[in-house]
């Protein structure tokens, strides 16, 4: 499961469509966890009294979907990167 | 049967279940048959150590009491889950190619195998453990108690025993399952196991009660939501820093609690299992807490005022008569709460035995660790001892503290002080810069912070902190103040002691590192830790790791020189068909290795300290460092004492030489004398003996007087000659000849010397053939003593040849860059045992042809060294040869 995406010995500069796709996908692996604290931290921001204040049952409903999203974000992630232990590196153009 | 009796029996089942289902799976792991023991599904429930009972049954009275809260605790794990791609899968690389066995060895090892930062997180995880597992005891005599109370009451004296007999059999079974195999890595197949069955036990309580509560009580999803809104939750109320921090602070829990990280990385087979755990995990968090909320609201609304929220999920379903539901509730929370005790002792008595015990049995014990079996099995002792200790003062505190609030709350508080290991840790993952000192200087800081501003007040006020302190500050200076330091008031108790200990951990953590230098064993490691993926090409297989063969490298370096020991690295792994520069430590090359070694501190030392290094034991590496540089001092000196030895004995036949050389050179001196005055002495005599016959003989006819006169004459002429050829001798010896260049041809000076010669021609004739076409050749050079030269040749010739027609050939031959000229006679030459002394002072062939002194040809080849050419002897078909080289060079610069 090396990383060769990070690993500063292996410039090359153009890549498969197939390898750039891939490296997407881990760059999204690696944003996902950013998302999901930025959805969770909305309700900071809510307003704690007065008009316009969030029902409990919103919230509930908010903070469980954005989880549910969040797996099955994770879950297709992990399935796309599966992939990537066993497929063959670069072919040298 | 009453209840409690019931609840015994099942209970005992249970447990009884539980211990079958872990000798089961130990049985099938000795088998090998490791396959669906060691999935992702068990990996995945094996995370769910991290819900315990304080959150099986305290999210719901958290949720009653603080709201939406409670769920910032699971929000924290489900992001680090979902940051395995980068943080996880990082921290599992790391734990199995370095073998880390707790956090602390995490630490330890990556800040250069300090044993100080090992001890110094034990001690923290220690103390912020066992509180925890007092927590979990009470929760199990808590639910007990609310059995009993249907029946008939559960006196004070019965909780401390069920709490004692609960501990002991957590105890036992630890003992049992948790310290079963003898071998290094520290994975306990039973134990997971067990704790996969317990996950599911209760996650299908928990959602049991909640599917009854929702559907059964509430009547269906829409009234539960309702009934949310209505009730006194209403609207959305959280404390915002809460919110924010008990997510961060949960999430660094998580990474550093002992038990998550002993089933997260020590207990992880397999890297890929990351991958199906990094969504079910969260999936498993989030259906765990779905139910919370709806089970708070109707706790509120059909419990009697005062009763104990955080029991909602047992008193509801008895509350409503369903005894069944109850059960499966109690055994639960019983789940939750024994699972954590017994990965939580693993996970400290690892650490304690590793870095506390053994640490200093190995101190205590005289001749040191130099036999492996005895240091496992005493590996073995301190660990079982270690659990026992643990889970007991686990015990302990719950005695001693009494259960109450200040137990409810003790949670978070120990969230807090094991997250303070979160910067070193992560700071050791991904920044190189991050020393030992670094860690130190930050845990110490945080630690000091939590336990002044959250530990010790958890305890209450005045119970060790006196109300003085609280009151006006350590010292009574009032920015001491343990609930507001630096005179920042009036935030939450945990958010401040958070904030504050975080701060000055990271900031000490990031200052101290930036000035400090670290070790070269750190920099070793700092490299290993942050480019664990470049290091690590074959995760899968557990003995293949570099850090070890980088531990050989630096030891082997020591010993036997750093250019030798990588040569001999290098040499292996080209061998291997490695691609780096280090070998895998392979039998073989431990083998090679060893007896490298051997050759330099003897075999049983080399044993001893390989085995040391690759068998991963107690002996730290640094331990064997100092070995190695002891070893390399003394190599260094004999190798120093070796050279002068040398220097020595290489003087000494300096000095012999020397000596030897005088005495030839005396030995030639005596000769020369004795030759030269035998030579001066032959003439002298009869030029005397002629003299006193001429000075006393009166009557003496004219021709006697002529001719005695005439051979006085004779003598000293021949006299004046020898003396000439000696002066001659010496001065062309000494280089202080000068030589008289011109421009000539080769005939030109032989044409003299065959005429010099025959001057005095008196014997037989001496027939010289010459081929003159040949001789036109011009030189540069000193024609006088090239003539004296070929004169003594011709001399010699006549002198020595000894056939009825003596003959001399005179032939020139030219080549590329010199000029050949060759004397042959037609004599029968020179005796080849005589040949090597011809050209000696004073050598002669015979001495009944005794003409000269003998000094003619060590002349001849003086004066040719100096003209930059040479005279040999060459032995021929037949008579005697002489062959004349005369460098060309010095011919075509006078072209």
């Amino acid at each position: 499961m090396s990383d060769r995406a990070d690993r500063p010995g292996a410039p090359t500069v153009f890549h498969e469509r197939r390898t750039y796709r891939r490296r997407r996908v881990m760059d999204a692996a690696r944003v996902a966890p950013i998302l999901a604290l930025i959805l969770w931290t909305i309700p900071l921001i809510w307003p704690q009294s007065g008009e316009g204040t969030v029902s409990s049952a919103t919230a509930l409903i908010y903070i469980f979907l954005v989880w549910a999203g969040i797996i099955l974000l994770t879950g297709a992630l992990s399935h796309l990167l599966a992939d990537e232990v066993d497929e063959p590196p670069d072919p040298e153009p | 049967m009453s209840t409690l009796n019931l609840l015994v029996a099942v209970c005992t089942a249970y447990v009884c279940f539980l211990f079958l289902v872990a000798f089961v799976a130990d049985r099938l792991a000795m088998q090998g048959k490791k396959a669906w023991l060691r999935s992702p599904l068990i990996y995945t429930l094996s995370l769910s150590i991290y819900c315990t009972a304080w959150t099986f049954y305290g999210a719901v009275g958290s949720a009653a009491r603080n709201g939406f809260e409670y769920l910032t605790i699971y929000l924290g794990p489900t992001i680090v889950m979902v940051s395995w791609w980068w943080l996880l899968r990082k921290l599992i690389r790391i734990g199995r190619t370095q073998k880390i066995t707790s956090i602390a060895d995490l630490i330890s090892s990556r800040y250069g195998k300090s044993s100080l930062l090992a001890a110094g997180v034990t001690i923290l995880a220690v103390i912020g453990t066992t509180p925890y597992i007092a927590l979990q005891l009470q929760s199990v005599t808590l639910s007990f108690s609310v059995f009993a109370a249907q029946s008939d009451g559960l006196a004070g004296q019965d909780q401390a025993r069920v709490a004692l007999w609960l501990s002991l059999g957590l105890a036992l079974f630890t003992v049992l399952f948790g310290t079963r195999n003898l071998d290094a890595k520290e994975r306990h197949d039973g134990v997971v196991m067990a704790i996969a069955v317990e996950a599911v036990v209760k996650l299908v309580a928990l959602l049991s009660v909640g599917i009854f509560v929702v559907w059964g009580v509430s009547g269906g999803l829409t009234d539960a939501l309702n009934q949310i809104d209505a009730s006194e939750f209403g609207e959305w109320h959280t404390d915002r820093s809460r919110w924010a921090g008990l997510i961060f602070l949960s999430a660094a829990a998580f990474l550093c609690l002992p038990r998550t990280f002993q089933v997260l990385v020590v207990e992880n087979d397999d890297e890929s299992h990351l991958r199906t755990a990094s969504w079910a995990f969260p999936l498993y968090l989030c259906l765990i807490s779905l139910f919370v909320v709806p089970i708070a609201v109707v706790g509120l609304d059909i419990m009697p005022e005062g009763s104990n929220p955080d029991l909602f999920v047992l008193t509801v379903p008895l509350a409503l008569g369903e005894d069944g539901l109850a059960m499966l509730s109690f055994l639960g929370g019983f789940s939750s709460a024994t699972s954590m005790v017994i990965v939580a002792a693993i996970a400290l008595s690892t650490m304690v035995s590793n870095h506390i015990v053994m640490p200093i049995w190995l101190q205590l014990r005289p001749s040191g660790a130099s036999v492996s079996g005895d240091v496992r099995a005493a590996v073995l002792t301190a660990r079982r001892i270690s659990i026992v200790g643990v889970v007991m003062l686990g015990y302990l505190y719950f005695r001693l503290s009494s259960g109450g609030e200040a137990l409810a709350s003790i949670g978070l508080v120990a969230f807090c002080g094991l997250a303070q290991v979160l910067p070193a840790m992560l700071g050791g993952m991904f920044w190189r810069g991050a020393t030992r000192m670094g860690a130190f200087a930050g845990l110490t800081a945080g630690f000091a912070i939590w336990l002044y501003t959250l530990y010790l007040p958890s305890f209450g006020v005045g119970t060790i902190l006196p109300v003085s302190i609280v009151e006006n500050g350590l010292f009574g200076m009032a920015w001491l103040k343990p609930d507001a330091l630096f005179g920042i008031s009036g935030m939450d108790q945990l958010m401040h002691a958070l904030l504050w200990s975080m701060l000055l951990n990271v900031v000490a953590f990031v200052g101290v590192s930036l000035v400090t230098f670290p070790s070269p064993l750190e920099r070793l490691q700092a490299a290993q830790f942050v480019n664990i993926f470049e290091h690590s090409t074959n995760a899968r297989s557990w003995s293949g790791g570099t850090a070890q063969t980088e531990d050989l490298m630096v030891m082997a370096q020591r010993i036997l020189g750093a250019g030798e020991a990588q040569a001999l690295f290098l040499r292996h792994a080209r061998r291997q068909g490695a691609r780096g520069n280090l070998p895998a430590p392979t039998p073989d090359f431990l083998e090679a290795l060893e007896r490298e070694l051997g050759s330099s501190v003897g075999a049983a030392t080399a044993h001893a300290m390989v085995g040391q290094i690759t068998g991963g034991m107690a002996i730290s590496v640094e331990d064997l460092m100092a070995v190695a540089d002891e070893t390399a001092q003394m190599l260094e000196y004999s190798a120093r004492l070796k050279e002068q030895s040398e220097e020595l004995s290489r003087t000494a036949l300096e000095l012999r030489n020397a000596n030897q050389k005088l005495t030839r050179l005396s030995i030639q001196k005596d000769a020369f004398l004795s030759q030269i005055s035998h030579e001066l002495r032959t003439p002298m005599t009869s030029i005397r003996a002629f003299s006193e016959i001429l000075r006393d003989t009166d009557q003496m006819s004219p021709d006697e007087q002529s001719r005695y006169a005439s051979i006085i004459h004779d003598e000293a002429q021949r006299l004046t000659r020898l003396l000439d050829d000696l002066l001659d001798l010496s001065v062309v010896e000494n280089g202080q000849v000068n030589l008289n260049l011109r421009d000539g041809t080769l005939r030109d000076a032989l044409d003299r010397a065959v005429s010099a010669a025959a001057i005095g021609d008196d014997g037989v004739q001496l027939m010289i053939e010459r081929d003159t076409s040949r001789e036109d050749i011009v030189l540069h050079t000193d024609l006088d003593r090239l003539s004296q030269v070929f004169i003594n040749l011709i001399a010699n010739a006549r002198k020595y040849c000894d056939s009825k027609t003596p003959r001399l050939v005179i032939r020139v031959m030219k080549e590329t860059d010199r000029v050949v000229i060759d004397f042959q006679d037609n004599g029968s030459g020179i005796a080849p045992d005589a040949v090597d002394m011809i050209f000696e002072k004073f050598a002669r062939v015979s001495d009944q042809k005794a003409g000269g002194a003998g000094l003619g040809l060590a002349i001849c080849r003086q004066v040719m060294t100096r003209l930059g050419g040479s005279v040999d002897y060459i032995p021929a078909l037949r008579g005697a040869n002489f062959r004349v080289v005369l460098p060309y060079r010095t011919a075509m610069a006078a072209q």
